[in-house]
């Protein structure tokens, strides 16, 4: 069971969290000011922290660059109101591993947290696999079985991406973020427009699809049954 | 007791200020010519002193005493001094009572204190004199009373005196009254600033017209006040549009789960209907979002971010991330590079920008019409250029489509935020590129830029 420690100052907010986040079986740990999660963060008995920018005593950035500066590297999710590029900018810089702007999506969160909790190891291999699907990262090909897939560049980095997060939900902005680098929000039907693309290579005629699409939220790449 | 209001004032200070210094200057120019004056006045009696010693000592030694006399004679004025007196000081001729004492013998012309005696008796004055030795051990003393120099002392004095009393009273007079003026409109100005404070940014400084240095200030202030009242305008006018853009979709949403709560008869019916909420509420955040995207790009003067970008890699790009969306609604999408130029920009907010255009013009393009995207040149500059065979912008709608949350006619039907191209605008702006939409069928969106030679800049 995965614990997190929820530093956040605006106690509505901080119970609804944690409540969804108990629901979904992980164990909360709760702190109301940046002192307190610091103290609380110190002790590294959470796997993964989610951290508000804006809290009273010590500030949500300080309190992950004291962390650093103290080797503490539990992974950090920041949540912030300040949605500028700047602001992410500098939450990364601070340390933190992920910066989700409010408002977000219950399943956003989720997925994040997830994805931070569930990092891929340094992988030195130069092939990866998920099921029958094959990725040769020095010739740059792909194969499904027997079959070999020609892919586009842009879509060989966007499989890449996903075949290192199996099974894990990945959200529209965390594609666009992570495999295109951009900064801004797109309209939200893009990312789907390059799956689905994706997905029609992937699958053969009677073939069962990899990519799985969560309603509304994003998607996984998961070995068929 | 306090001095009056206008005497406080530092105009007033400094008029007196100004005053004091022309009172020294004044003293010191009438101390010079003062000086210079009486030094010749002083020369002058010295030489006509001189030359009654030589008459009188000339000629026959017998007759002196005969000369001397003359000489006191013809002295209508009674300027004249003079006297002989034998070796042992007593008088034997002439106007002066006794031989002065500490007086250097054959010298040039010396001031000294001698008594006068006449017809009218006695007087002490102060005298230029020469004393000679004659043959025979008689001494001569010759003088003169310079009575011009005193006099034109007492004159220049009276003109000092004079001249400075009026210069002063003009003075404060013209210190009071340029301090009262100031006074005066300052307080205007500071009454006017009060209103506009309160809120009153229709008030103007006031102006009297004749370009003096507080005329030109007022009229630049009003300028800027022009332009403030403008802008607020503008913003005042914005956040209506916010309110009203924000206001449909939250009733819409509001509506929706009221219904919902009262109708619904099944679990899926109010799951369909949550879901239709969640989905406005994100509609209105997005427009959120995207206003404080435009506010921010506005206000940002990061000239630090920018780098040397590649345009045919930028636009590549662009075309990369938009062309399967493109191909979905079949239109012919193609990137056309006539020629490799880079830039000075900002690449992620230019990336923005581009993409802005082309999802516009894939938005608004019917299904099987063409998009291009197209880096090219015209003279000096280096253009972008977005065009497709959608429905065109006229003429009017031009400026207004730059406008926040304005969206064209042809828009309507479309569902999006009307923010994009103020969006686009915002970042040209920063970046001190040109938008230009041109009317007429068919979208064409144009940024021009100033290119850069690559080379150059890694030669250095």
């Amino acid at each position: 069971m995965a614990r997190v420690l929820l530093i956040e100052d605006d106690t509505e907010m901080a119970t609804e969290l944690s409540e969804e986040l108990m629901g979904r079986g992980y164990a909360v740990e709760r702190a109301a000011d940046g002192t307190d999660g610091l103290a609380k963060a110190r002790t590294r008995q959470a796997d993964v922290l989610i951290v508000d920018r804006m809290l009273p005593g010590i500030d949500g950035l300080a309190v992950i660059e004291t962390l650093r500066k103290e080797r503490v590297r539990t992974p950090a999710l920041v949540l912030s109101a300040l949605g500028a590029v700047d602001d992410r900018v500098r939450g990364l810089r601070a340390g933190s591993d992920d910066y989700l702007t409010k408002p977000f999506a219950l399943l956003e969160l989720i997925a994040r947290l997830e994805a931070l909790l569930r990092r891929p190891a340094e992988n030195l291999s130069t092939a990866l696999r998920v099921g029958p699907l094959e990725l040769d990262l020095i010739a740059r090909s792909a194969r499904r079985g027997e079959r070999a897939i020609d892919l586009l560049p842009r879509e060989f980095r966007l499989l890449e991406y996903m075949m290192r997060r199996p099974g894990q939900l990945l959200t529209r902005a965390m594609l666009f973020e992570e495999v295109w680098n951009y900064k801004f929000v797109p309209r939200s039907n893009l990312v789907d427009v390059h799956i689905g693309r994706l997905r029609r290579k992937l699958d053969g005629p009677d073939e069962q699809s990899m990519i799985y699409n969560v309603r509304g939220e994003g998607f996984i790449l998961r070995a068929p049954a | 007791m306090r001095l009056p209001e206008f005497m406080r004032t530092t105009t007033f200070r400094s008029v007196l200020m100004i005053f004091g210094a022309f009172v020294l200057c004044t003293l010191l120019i009438f101390g010079i010519v003062l000086r210079q004056t009486s030094a010749y006045l002083t020369s002058n009696i010295d030489r006509l002193v001189d030359n009654m010693a030589k008459t009188v000592i000339a000629g026959e030694l017998l007759r002196t005493t005969e000369r001397l006399e003359d000489q006191l004679r013809s002295d209508p004025r009674q300027v004249k001094l003079g006297g002989i007196f034998d070796s042992a000081g007593t008088r034997i001729a002439g106007n002066i009572e006794s031989l002065p004492p500490g007086l250097r013998m054959n010298a040039l012309a010396q001031t000294a204190l001698v008594a006068r005696i006449d017809d009218t008796g006695r007087r002490m004055q102060t005298a230029r004199v020469i004393v000679e030795q004659l043959p025979g051990g008689n001494t001569l003393v010759v003088g003169r009373d310079p009575d011009e120099a005193p006099e034109i002392f007492k004159i220049t004095q009276r003109v000092v005196v004079l001249g400075l009393s009026a210069a002063l009273c003009h003075g404060l007079t013209a210190g009071a009254w340029l301090s009262i003026r100031t006074q005066k409109r300052i307080e205007e100005v500071n009454r006017r600033i009060q209103r506009i404070v309160a809120g009153e940014l229709r008030q103007r400084m006031p102006t009297l017209g004749n370009n003096d240095p507080f005329d030109r200030l007022a009229v630049l202030v009003n300028g800027m006040l022009d332009n403030i009242e403008a802008l607020v305008r503008n913003l005042a006018s914005a956040g209506d549009d916010i309110a009203h853009d924000l206001r449909t979709p939250l009733t819409r949403v509001r509506i929706l789960l009221e219904r919902a709560r009262g109708n619904a008869q099944s679990f899926e019916d109010l799951e369909s209907a949550v879901d239709h909420a969640i989905a406005g509420i994100d509609h209105t955040i997005s427009i959120v979002t995207a206003l404080l995207r435009i506010r921010e790009i506005e206000q940002t003067r990061r000239l630090v971010e920018f780098s040397d970008v590649k345009m045919a890699e930028l636009l590549q790009e662009v075309g990369d991330l938009y062309e399967p969306f493109a191909d979905e609604k079949r239109l012919l999408f193609s990137v056309k590079i006539d020629s490799e130029l880079a830039a000075r920009a900002d690449r992620d907010l230019l990336f923005e920008a581009i993409a802005n255009l082309v999802d516009n013009a894939i938005k608004f393009t019917p299904e099987g019409g063409r998009l291009e995207l197209r880096l090219t040149r015209d003279g000096e500059n280096g253009i972008i250029r977005v065009s497709d065979t959608g429905p065109g912008i006229f003429e009017r709608e031009r400026e207004l489509i730059m406008q926040r949350f304005y969206r064209a006619d042809r828009s309507r039907s479309t569902k999006g935020l009307g923010l994009g191209l103020s969006l686009v605008a915002a970042i040209v702006k920063l970046h001190g590129f040109r938008l230009n939409i041109a009317p007429g069928a068919g979208f064409v969106a144009e940024i021009a830029f100033q290119p850069i030679s690559m080379k150059t800049h890694i030669a250095a």
